[in-house]
């Protein structure tokens, strides 16, 4: 039995070792990650100037089309990322700021997105490999459920959310394969879809009373000197009728109403997503109603 | 609770230490201390049928000391139906009779009567089909005096019951597993060492190729009006190796902890895919199921001897009732059916077993036939599995006739968001460890142990597929 535990033991040893060796590469590996997405490119970045930062999810994404803005003569990234929540979006922010950026405007589409202050896994995990090196990374997931397997047990995140950060997307980080997250000024234009979904319901979809990402987002700007710009930003005519835009605009005044400004589907490339004929549209309303030199 | 859970990670050490240090006076009370560990383990899935389970271990084990005492064979005959019926009939209710009942009411409307069935909103209990079976060999051999009736209750729902074979097999016989239990296990260091072994290299096949196998064959059927022949030729590669990693795989660890507490259990896969006939296929896979429909149906049944007739209905009966036993759904029927129809021609010929010998191959033309002979047996299992994967018959119709009328045979971007080819490597080095290993039990054994034991732990934990958890697919049988 006593050779057995020792064996045991050896093994047990010999995979802690394994999972910290395999946790030490692969952050080497994402600490110079430089053309894979938007999340890397700013943690690896240094201290940027820009006059409008753009960030949300999908929504943002793919309807501000920063090319517009840069045509104005304002230095526009768009950092919107599909999938991602508010959580996400108030990290990223507060990762610039850490980094030293020197923001005038943050556009943060914020309507969808206000009935949850959960992460969103799959964009969330993108942030883990720098856990360990940066101190707002750390902090913004330290009140999460699993903060302490992801921050202590060595290899835990990579194999958690191995779809994301794992042995795949290290080879690509390796090779510094090349996305289109950072093309076009991190706008991504959509198509119209012949198939796409244009029903969509949020007439049970609720904005959260207070929420706590929202309100980040907001006081990071007002301490940091940064003009916020709520907006909410259109959807297809299946909704029009469902008052969740009402619903967001009682709960939070301050934040403007954009829903109607683009509603014929034919500028939809799916309910919730406008194609870039849509986005252009919206995008010049916007620089129009904010940015007027 | 499975396997490659954390859950299990924590169960197993506790339950191995208090065998080998506190409960390990005795046979009884290493006994007693397996049978709760394993009750424990079966109400982690669903305690509600831990009742059937005992009640099922209880009927077997008083039907069977009835038909050893029984006077008159009126007697033994009467126990013997009994639990026979009351076995079948827990297993017709929970898992066929929604089948029967639907399918029943199909035939009704087509010939224009109107019928609508009365379904039965039942959860399958968990590895009822495997239980079941350890139930029925126990008795059935009573009843043809091959084997004693056990009188030990704790003996006897231990051989039914024991944990690391109670939700997924291996389908274990009296004869075999239970003179182990009925002496006092001593550790050894040699068992237990491969015990890990087999362990970890179960771990490899499950959440190294079967889970992620899973990702691009799921991807690739249920999405295969949309893909290319080149796509749909590896979906079904990719599901032939899921559905092997995960159920060798299971039985790997299955094995390998069983050997932890000294107790040997029977070898479930014999690289099933390096055989060179479907009758070696099937002497290599799945291979406790196999034996057991050969030994308590088959033969039964006059097996191969009389006519031509008596073979060819055999046959297609042990392959269309082991296609059932893993569902209630034609698919599974029709892929029993397919393997009948791929061995006949074998068992008419007498060339059933006519590769029983290890395969050794050298540079010469005849090892070039034996190559060929596994790939052209591989594609054979592919196509039948695609019927066993596939929701529907006519699925896997399309999905065939989709492979030989697209004919494109271009890389493509798939829904899990990989490119179709990008497994391939992968299962191509998994292949050749097999393949290097094929006359051990596992790879990881023997010279240099530490070091295969360091990259199998390596490729589990920077390979596997952890994000997209699967259960293991036989669990659902």
């Amino acid at each position: 039995m006593k050779r057995f535990l020792i064996y045991t033991i050896k093994i047990i040893v010999v995979a802690i070792f394994i999972a910290v060796a395999l946790d030490g590469i692969y952050t080497a590996i994402f600490m110079q990650s430089k053309n894979r997405g938007k999340i890397e490119t700013v943690f690896n970045s240094k201290a940027k100037n820009y006059d409008v930062v753009i960030l949300g999810s999908s929504r943002a994404n793919n309807h501000f089309v920063s090319q517009m803005f840069e045509d104005k003569g304002l230095k526009t990234f768009n950092y919107g990322m599909s999938g991602g929540h508010l959580f996400e979006a108030s990290l990223m922010l507060k990762l610039m700021i850490e980094r030293k950026y020197d923001i005038k405007n943050v556009i943060l589409e914020s309507d969808l997105n206000l009935s949850s202050d959960h992460e969103a896994e799959g964009i969330a995990a993108l942030f883990l490999p720098y856990i360990h090196n940066s101190g707002v990374i750390k902090k913004h997931f330290s009140n999460q459920e699993n903060f302490n397997e992801l921050y202590y047990i060595p290899f835990y995140r990579y194999i958690k959310y191995d779809a994301k950060i794992g042995i795949r997307e290290t080879f690509f980080t390796t090779i510094h394969k090349k996305t289109t997250a950072l093309d076009n000024l991190g706008y991504y234009p959509l198509e119209k879809h012949k198939n796409g979904n244009m029903k969509n319901n949020i007439t049970n979809l609720n904005p959260l009373k207070h929420n706590k990402y929202y309100e980040e987002i907001k006081n990071i700007c007002k301490a940091n000197h940064i003009n916020f710009i709520p907006i909410m930003t259109p959807m297809c005519e299946n909704v029009v009728g469902m008052n969740y835009f009402d619903k967001v605009k009682k709960t939070y005044p301050e934040i403007h109403n954009y829903e109607n400004v683009v509603v014929e589907n034919k500028y939809f490339s799916s309910c919730g997503h406008m194609t870039d004929q849509g986005a252009k549209i919206f995008t010049a309303r916007i620089i129009k109603d904010f940015f007027k030199k | 609770m499975f396997f490659n859970s954390l859950a299990f990670a924590i169960f197993l050490p506790i339950v191995f230490f208090l065998y080998w240090f506190v409960f390990n006076k005795t046979k009884s009370t290493q006994n007693a201390l397996l049978i709760i560990a394993s009750y424990y383990f079966y109400s982690c899935w669903d305690w509600r049928f831990l009742f059937l389970l005992v009640f099922s271990t209880f009927l077997d084990y008083y039907t069977g000391i009835q038909i050893e005492k029984g006077k008159s064979e009126r007697s033994r005959k009467f126990w013997f139906w009994l639990s026979i019926l009351v076995n079948l009939g827990f297993l017709g209710i929970f898992k066929y009779y929604n089948f029967f009942a639907s399918s029943f009411a199909d035939l009704l409307n087509s010939t224009g009567l109107k019928a609508s069935p009365i379904l039965l909103n039942v959860i399958l209990p968990v590895g009822i089909s495997f239980y079941t079976f350890h139930g029925l060999s126990y008795v059935i051999d009573i009843y043809y005096k091959r084997i004693k009736a056990e009188y030990n209750f704790v003996d006897y729902s231990l051989f039914v019951s024991y944990f690391p074979l109670l939700v997924a097999g291996p389908i274990e016989r009296a004869t075999h597993l239970l003179p182990q239990v009925k002496v006092k296990r001593e550790f050894d260091f040699e068992k237990a060492k491969e015990g890990i072994c087999q362990i970890v290299w179960g771990l490899v096949k499950k959440v190294v190729i079967a889970d992620t196998c899973a990702t691009y064959a799921n991807a690739i059927f249920d999405n295969y009006t949309g893909m290319n022949s080149f796509s749909l030729i590896l979906g079904a590669i990719y599901f032939a190796f899921q559905i092997y990693g995960d159920f060798s795989g299971y039985s790997d660890i299955a094995l390998g902890v069983s050997k932890l507490f000294g107790l040997d259990l029977l070898r479930n896969f014999n690289y099933p895919y390096f055989s060179r006939d479907i009758a070696e296929f099937w002497r290599r896979w799945h291979i406790s199921l196999s034996s057991w429909f050969r030994d308590y149906l088959y033969i039964p049944l006059g097996g191969s001897k009389g006519g031509i007739w008596m073979k060819i209905r055999n046959t297609f009966i042990i392959f269309v009732v082991s296609g059932f036993w893993h569902g209630a759904n034609w698919t599974y029927i029709v892929w029993g059916f397919i393997n009948a129809v791929y061995f006949l021609p074998l068992l008419l010929s007498d060339s059933n077993r006519k590769n029983m010998d290890a395969i050794v191959l050298k540079w010469n033309f005849d090892s070039a036939k034996v190559l060929l002979s596994i790939l052209y047996t591989f594609l054979l299992t592919c196509v039948a599995w695609v019927f066993f994967r596939a929701r529907t018959i006519t699925d896997a119709v399309l999905y065939l006739k989709r492979i030989f009328t697209n004919r494109e045979f271009n890389f493509q971007y798939l829904q899990n968001e990989r490119y179709n080819y990008e497994l391939l490597l992968m299962i191509g080095v998994f292949v050749l460890v097999e393949w290097n290993n094929r006359n051990k039990v596992e790879p990881l054994s023997g010279k240099r142990n530490m070091l295969k034991l360091a990259l199998a732990i390596t490729a589990i934990i920077a390979f596997g597929t952890f994000s997209d958890y699967k259960e293991f697919i036989y669990f659902q049988f």
